[in-house]
């Protein structure tokens, strides 16, 4: 008779129904975990995507196609469809028929287990300017300086090569976490863990999750000289706080290599922004990775690592590469390359569970429908295509509403995100609050943080300036006026700002404030797709009953 | 005599025979000895069963059992051929292709013409002509040459000479004593030629080692340049056998992977719900009105990739799912002006069946299909595309592929899935000749194979490669068969029914007339064969199947339902609604449910499972269809085995406020007036009835009727209306004359055509006397003593009837010939064979055997005796 009881229902699109209600789910959540991508984790089903990356994630982990099949078949509460099987298998297959290492005389070198594989990539036009010499029939030499790009083609060729080759061990520098007071959270151990014996890859962790404490934890197991690349000034700096804090370098260990400084000490921080500069068509900046032996390179949120960035790492292949972010989608589509780039992933863990150990905090979303009077509907309906979604997005109602809100949790630490600087400057001045903008200096930004650290002003409007990696541990209610249209990574950024643990236990408050049948609505609901799926779900009222509350 | 039984499994295994059945035993045995139905016998041997008759047929003839022993297995003996031989004899016995007891075997004649080596047809064994065949035409002086090089003394006739070089040539110990004097590069000659082709080249001077070879007799010259390896020499080279390879036993079918029977069994009972939702889901795709049949018949390209689209399959597979709908009678073609596919009424009979039911049906219909969706996408003889539902796809072996194949996994044990490549190596060995002469990579029976195999699982007939109890079942074998102990039941009770179904294409009586030369020969062996030595049913192999007669099909379908019923999904009545506005069905649903479903949701992903993404576009088009948001809120309530997330009940809400808040309807014409009062009044008034006028606001009239209609009818009820253009100004009316686009004026049509000029009639003229000349001119009378130079002249039946009377006595007889450029010749040729519209003759004018089409033979004349 069959299983009717397993938890999980394979689809023929390869995705895998995993019911969460059930007893065997969670047993079942670590048996598919390392090959298949959460897709969606509403609160019933939560939906994973079994794709060709996830399954060479799998193979790179050590995990065989039989430990994937026998997960599928075991849990599964239907007959999996045996086609299913097989493509996973051979899917499975592909990965490490191609194999990159050390030879003792030629040095790299590309080589196979399967003669007719190497025979089918050495013809494709783009492999041919990255190899040399045939050794012999199996074995091929490649350019050093090719070991990133050679990658990247083989898994565009659906071959994805096994790097072996090894890494350099980089300049030494004695780095030790100084746990007093405080330790590694267990699942922050099994990052580090994972990565380490990976040797490079991706940590998926949700925003507050302490990403940053990975990033030391894997410094202190390197011990060498290292590289952070992070999205902005202010987030460098919050990197150096928080690594003077929790392990043994001093202040005078760790430069900051940005717009304004251009310090190189054992351990650099240096934006991405700063990198990716170009001088008459020349990156000026790119020195700084061959200024130091680097013994490890730490990449801040992978999902924004700008194109010309993987293009240098592409060079850097030789060295210990470790990757933080809190989601694998990027807007752009490449997420092949910070697979066959940066590495696979080597831990993830969803919100949800790491919301449920008590390590960041719950939150309640909501979004405010708001109506647009009748002038501004008019006024809307004739507004440039280019136009529409600023006027929606600043209708003047949503200024009301704001206001209700903000009195509505008066006392507490509120933040107030938009994307329109006059529509930020205005509610500034109707909430009485300062503003944090483009335009604001660093000295400045830090001060107004520190304040509303300290709880010396309880509200803070800010542009998307603020929106990565600033960390405002107290902030426990956010109010989303705008944004930069439909994106899905800036709602989960933002979102972050408030999931962080508070003191008190407090539920963190998600507001987002949406014109109703304008594309406001429709980009609105796009962002929360992502945070929808990942069980974040969204209640919505109307303006009305807030503006009555209020 | 041959026994009835006997007799029987004769005309079972030569179904062509007995249509129409013949009046007496000489003339069936007339028929059997016709080339086509010889062929058609060869075709249905097993690999080891032709080896055999192969190796008859360069045997000497008649043969005994341990001549034809020795050429299967060898000076050396081989026990599984020993053990294999009696059984392939018996084979080749009870199809009447081997006659004469076991001292005297005899292959009839037109099979040995068929395998026996020659020139043009090259043996399968790789065998050359005898000694006594080689040196026919060879001078005697050259014949005693070659006998005294040979070491043997010579003898005063040529007849005597190639006698004792065939018993040298047989005799192994002397053989071997004379070879070991062969040079070293003589021996390598050799070796190359002993397995086949026996034909070699050699120049006119040949090296010393070719010479020493030729003058021993061990390679004979067959025409300048060429020689060949005498039968004789190469079978004692290859110790006495007469097949490099012979196969005595099928090659086994080898289990590549083995499951437990219920993982079997559950994964076939789950691709055969598939299957049953897919093709509702096609027929759904279909409901409104199918793709257009095209003008040569079938779907189109562009439906075919569209139907694959909208079932989320690929092509090939989107055809098999048509074609198993069209076999199973649940689509067809509408019939009407511009002809469509659409459902049959039986489709809507199948949908009220319970789902166990609906599979066997199409399990049946596959099962019994020729059509074969395979070829799809090819393209046939004449390199015409072949479209999912058109003509040109029907294989007439596909049926009894399909059964074998199947019934060779229900021979595995229970669990165990079939290597692919066994199975295709089985089927070749059961039917080396059939369909094996294509070029290609596979031949058709392979192919077929293959397709059995996939579509057995699409089918859900297997699961993961292996026979499920269910499919077993509809096989007509009993479920716990295989693992070899219990042997699926041989009863053969299909046999009656047999001959009938699979007969294809009868015989055609002019087959009988071109191969009577073959009659005499083949009509003794029938009542002197020792057919009776032999139990009949003693040679089947065990494991095979019969196909089954069409009441037991549908006793072993209802079997198959039962087995199956179980382990379908049952339907179930309620979903999963989630914050992410998806509903997620963990399971198939019941009908009514799943319809509304699929109006209020799109479907995001099918499987197992069905998850449903509620959008704005979704919930609109259930409102269209006449939902109102209070019924949808209540069908989500009713149906959620959860809370209804609040983002979807405002989804809903949201969507039906907006809904029908702009109306838009069809008028033709209206009525526009300041004036409410003057609105009023018209309405009011009877005699506008007529024009069905309608108040959209309180100024403005709409009207179904055109606007002329309308001035008229007001105008009739004495108001004074004014027409307006579409910018609002009002229209002055003005008679307007009416014009066609420009045109060109008509060509004149004359009758017949144009009057011929005068070149044209003397050149007219001149043909038809010419012609007429031609007709009337005087001939020659046949039989007349003909001139010297001129062409012999027969009619056509006279040719063929000397022809054949000439290859009996073997006579050599005088023909006018005329070859292809037209170019007359007079040829004295000595007939060896007329079949198929050719006369295969030595040429004594060339030297040589040479075919002749019978229509370029102008006629014929015996040779005046000497």
């Amino acid at each position: 008779m069959p299983r009717v009881n397993g938890p999980l229902i394979v689809q023929s699109d390869k995705t895998l129904l995993l019911e969460v209600d059930h007893e065997r789910a969670d047993d079942c959540r670590r048996a598919i975990a390392p090959f298949a991508e959460l897709e969606r984790a509403p609160e019933h089903i939560h939906t994973y995507r079994v794709t060709p990356l996830g399954l060479w994630n799998a193979r790179a982990a050590g995990h065989d196609a039989e430990q994937v099949v026998d997960a599928l078949v075991q849990y599964s509460r239907y007959p999996v469809p045996h086609a299913l099987l097989v493509d996973i298998a051979e899917t499975m297959d592909r990965y490490g028929r191609l194999t990159l290492s050390k030879h003792p005389a030629h040095g790299l070198v590309l080589t196979t287990t399967d003669r007719p594989v190497l025979e089918e990539v050495l013809k494709s036009k783009r492999i041919t300017p990255l190899v040399g010499a045939r050794i012999d029939p199996d074995t091929v030499v490649v350019h050093p300086s090719e070991r990133g790009q050679i990658k990247q083609m083989l898994l565009k060729l659906g071959w994805p090569a096994e790097d072996l080759a090894g890494y350099v061990d980089g300049e030494a520098h004695p780095i030790e976490l100084l746990e007093d007071g405080w330790t590694l959270r267990p699942y922050q151990k099994q990052a580090v863990e994972n990565f380490w014996h990976g040797g490079s890859g991706v940590v998926v962790l949700p925003c507050g999750a302490g990403k940053t404490l990975v990033g030391a934890g894997s410094m202190a197991e390197a011990k060498s000289t290292t590289l952070i690349l992070v999205t902005n000034t202010v987030s460098a700096r919050q990197w150096k706080h928080e690594l003077v804090k929790r392990t043994s370098l001093t202040e005078d260990e760790i430069g900051e290599y940005s717009g304004t400084k251009k310090e190189i000490r054992p351990v650099t921080i240096a934006t991405y922004q700063v990198l990716t500069t170009k001088r008459k068509g020349v990156y000026p900046h790119l020195e700084l990775f061959d200024s130091r032996d680097w013994g490890l390179i730490v990449y801040d949120e992978v999902h924004l690592l700008p194109a010309p960035v993987f293009k240098f790492t592409a060079d850097l292949q030789a060295r210990r590469r470790l990757g933080l972010t809190a989601t694998l989608v990027r807007e752009d589509g490449r997420e092949s390359d910070v697979f066959s780039l940066i590495g696979p992933k080597r831990f993830d863990a969803p919100w949800k569970e790491i919301e449920a150990q008590g390590y960041i905090a719950p939150a309640d979303c909501v979004e405010v429908r708001v109506n647009l009077t009748d002038s501004e509907r008019l006024a809307y309906a004739t507004a440039e295509t280019e136009e529409k979604y600023r006027f929606c997005a600043t209708t003047a109602t949503k200024r009301k509403v704001t206001e209700a809100i903000v009195r509505r949790f008066a006392g507490q630490q509120i933040l107030v995100i938009g994307q329109y600087i006059d529509q930020l400057d205005e509610l500034g001045e109707h909430l009485n609050a300062p503003v944090i903008k483009g335009e604001t200096s660093n000295a400045q930004r830090e001060k107004l943080f520190d304040a509303f650290r300290e709880g010396e002003i309880s509200v803070l409007v800010v542009s998307k300036v603020a929106n990565f990696s600033i960390d405002l541990p107290e902030a426990t209610v956010a109010i989303q006026v705008s944004g930069t249209f439909g994106s899905r990574q800036e709602e989960a950024q933002r979102l972050g700002r408030v999931l962080r643990p508070k003191a008190d236990g407090h539920q963190a408050h998600f507001y987002s404030v949406v014109a109703r049948d304008t594309i406001d609505q429709d980009f609105a609901a796009h962002r929360q797709r992502f945070l929808a799926e990942q069980g974040y779900a969204y209640r919505i009222v109307d303006a009305d009953e807030i503006l009555a509350d209020g | 005599m041959r026994d009835d039984a006997s007799l029987a499994a004769l005309l079972r295994s030569r179904p062509d025979l007995i249509t129409p059945v013949p009046t007496d035993l000489t003339q069936l045995a007339t028929r059997a000895g016709t080339r086509a139905s010889v062929l058609r016998a060869l075709e249905r041997l097993d690999r080891f069963a032709l080896q055999t008759a192969e190796a008859l047929a360069v045997a000497p003839d008649p043969a005994s059992y341990d001549t034809l022993l020795g050429l299967m297995a060898g000076d050396a003996g081989d026990e599984t051929i020993a053990g294999a031989l009696p059984q392939a004899l018996g084979i080749l016995r009870e199809q009447a292709l081997v006659w004469g007891d076991d001292d005297r075997l005899r292959l009839v004649r037109t099979a040995r013409e068929l395998l026996a080596p020659s020139a043009q047809h090259p043996s399968p064994t790789g065998l050359g002509p005898t000694v006594q065949e080689a040196t026919s035409g060879m001078s005697p002086g050259r014949i005693q040459e070659i006998v005294t090089t040979a070491g043997l003394p010579s003898t005063h006739d040529s007849v005597s000479a190639v006698t004792a070089l065939t018993s040298l040539f047989t005799h192994r110990k002397k053989m071997a004593k004379l070879l070991a004097g062969a040079p070293e590069a003589a021996q390598e000659v050799l070796s190359r030629l002993v397995w086949g082709p026996p034909y070699g080249q050699v120049t006119a001077e040949p090296a010393a080692h070719l010479r020493w070879l030729l003058d021993r007799g061990l390679l004979l010259p067959t025409a300048p340049g060429t020689v060949v390896l005498p039968r004789e020499v190469a079978l004692h080279l290859r110790g006495g056998r007469a097949h490099r390879a012979p196969e005595p036993l099928p090659p086994a079918v080898a289990p590549a992977a083995a499951h437990s029977p219920q993982v079997v069994d559950a994964t076939a009972a789950g691709q055969a719900y598939t299957a049953l939702a897919t093709v509702e889901e096609l027929l759904k795709d279909w409901d409104e009105g199918g793709p257009a049949v095209l003008r040569a018949g079938g779907l189109s390209v562009r439906d075919l990739k569209r139907t694959a689209v909208a079932l989320d399959v690929s092509e090939p597979v989107a055809a098999f799912w048509v074609e198993l709908a069209y076999a199973a009678g649940l689509i067809a073609s509408d019939g009407e002006a511009d002809e469509r596919y659409s459902a049959t009424p039986a489709y809507d009979e199948w949908l009220e069946q319970p789902p166990a039911e609906r599979w066997a049906r199409l399990a049946q219909a596959w099962l019994a299909a020729t059509r074969t969706p395979g070829l799809v996408g090819g393209r046939d003889a004449k390199d015409r595309a072949l479209s999912a539902l058109g003509p040109g796809l029907d294989r007439s072996a596909a049926p009894e592929v399909r059964h074998r194949v199947l019934s060779l996994l229900a021979w595995l044990p229970r669990g165990a899935a079939p290597d692919t490549e066994s199975v295709l190596a089985r089927l070749r060995w059961e039917r080396p000749l059939r369909g094996a002469r294509q070029d290609g990579d596979d031949d058709l029976r392979s192919r077929l194979a293959r397709w059995t195999l996939s579509e057995a699982e699409l089918l859900g007939v297997t699961g993961r490669g292996a026979l499920a109890a269910h499919g077993r079942v509809l096989l007509g074998a009993p479920p716990a068969t295989g693992s070899g102990s219990a042997k699926p039941g041989t009863t053969g009770t299909g046999a009656p029914a047999a001959p009938g179904a699979t007969s294809t294409g009868a015989p055609t009586r002019g087959a009988t007339s071109t191969g009577a030369p073959a009659a005499p020969d083949a009509g003794s062996p029938v009542p002197s064969g020792p057919g009776d030595k032999l139990p009949v049913h003693h040679h089947r192999a065990p494991d095979r199947l019969a196909p089954l007669s069409a009441p037991e099909q549908a006793v072993a379908a209802a079997a198959a339902t039962r087995l199956l019923a179980p382990l379908l999904p049952e339907p179930l009545d309620h979903v999963l609604l989630q914050a992410d506005l998806t509903a997620v069905a963990p399971g198939p649903l019941r009908r009514p449910l799943a319809d509304m479903l699929g109006v209020l949701a799109d479907v995001e992903s099918k499987g197992g499972a069905t998850v449903y993404r509620f959008t704005p576009a979704s919930v609109r088009r259930a409102l269209d269809a006449g939902q109102t948001a209070a019924d949808l809120h209540a069908f989500l309530a009713e149906h959620s085995r959860t809370p209804v997330p609040q983002p979807l009940a405002y989804l809903v809400d949201d969507v039906a406020r907006r809904h029908g808040h702009l109306r838009v309807g069809a008028a033709s014409a209206y009525v526009r007036c300041d004036d409410d009062a003057l609105l009023n009044e018209i309405l009011a008034d009877k005699r506008a009835a007529a024009l069905h006028l309608r108040r959209l606001a309180p100024t403005v009239l709409a009207a179904p009727a055109d606007p002329a209609t309308l001035l008229e009818g007001l105008r009739a009820m004495g108001y004074a209306p004014a027409a307006e253009s579409a910018e609002g100004d009002v229209l002055i009316t003005r008679a307007h004359a009416h014009r066609t686009p420009p045109r060109t004026a008509p060509e004149p049509v004359p009758d017949g055509p144009p009057p011929p000029d005068a070149t044209l009639l003397a050149a007219a003229i001149r043909a038809i006397r010419a012609g007429d000349l031609a007709a009337t001119a005087p001939r020659k009378q046949a039989g007349e003593p003909l001139a010297g130079g001129e062409l012999p002249r027969t009619s056509s039946a006279e040719t063929l009837a000397t022809m054949q009377a000439a290859v009996l006595t073997g006579d050599a007889v005088w023909i006018g010939y005329v070859n292809a450029e037209g170019a007359a010749s007079q040829r004295v040729i000595a007939p060896i064979r007329v079949e198929g519209g050719f006369v295969t003759a030595y040429d004594h004018t060339a030297d040589e055997v040479r075919t002749y089409p019978l229509h370029r033979i102008t006629g014929v004349a015996e040779l005046a005796d000497d």
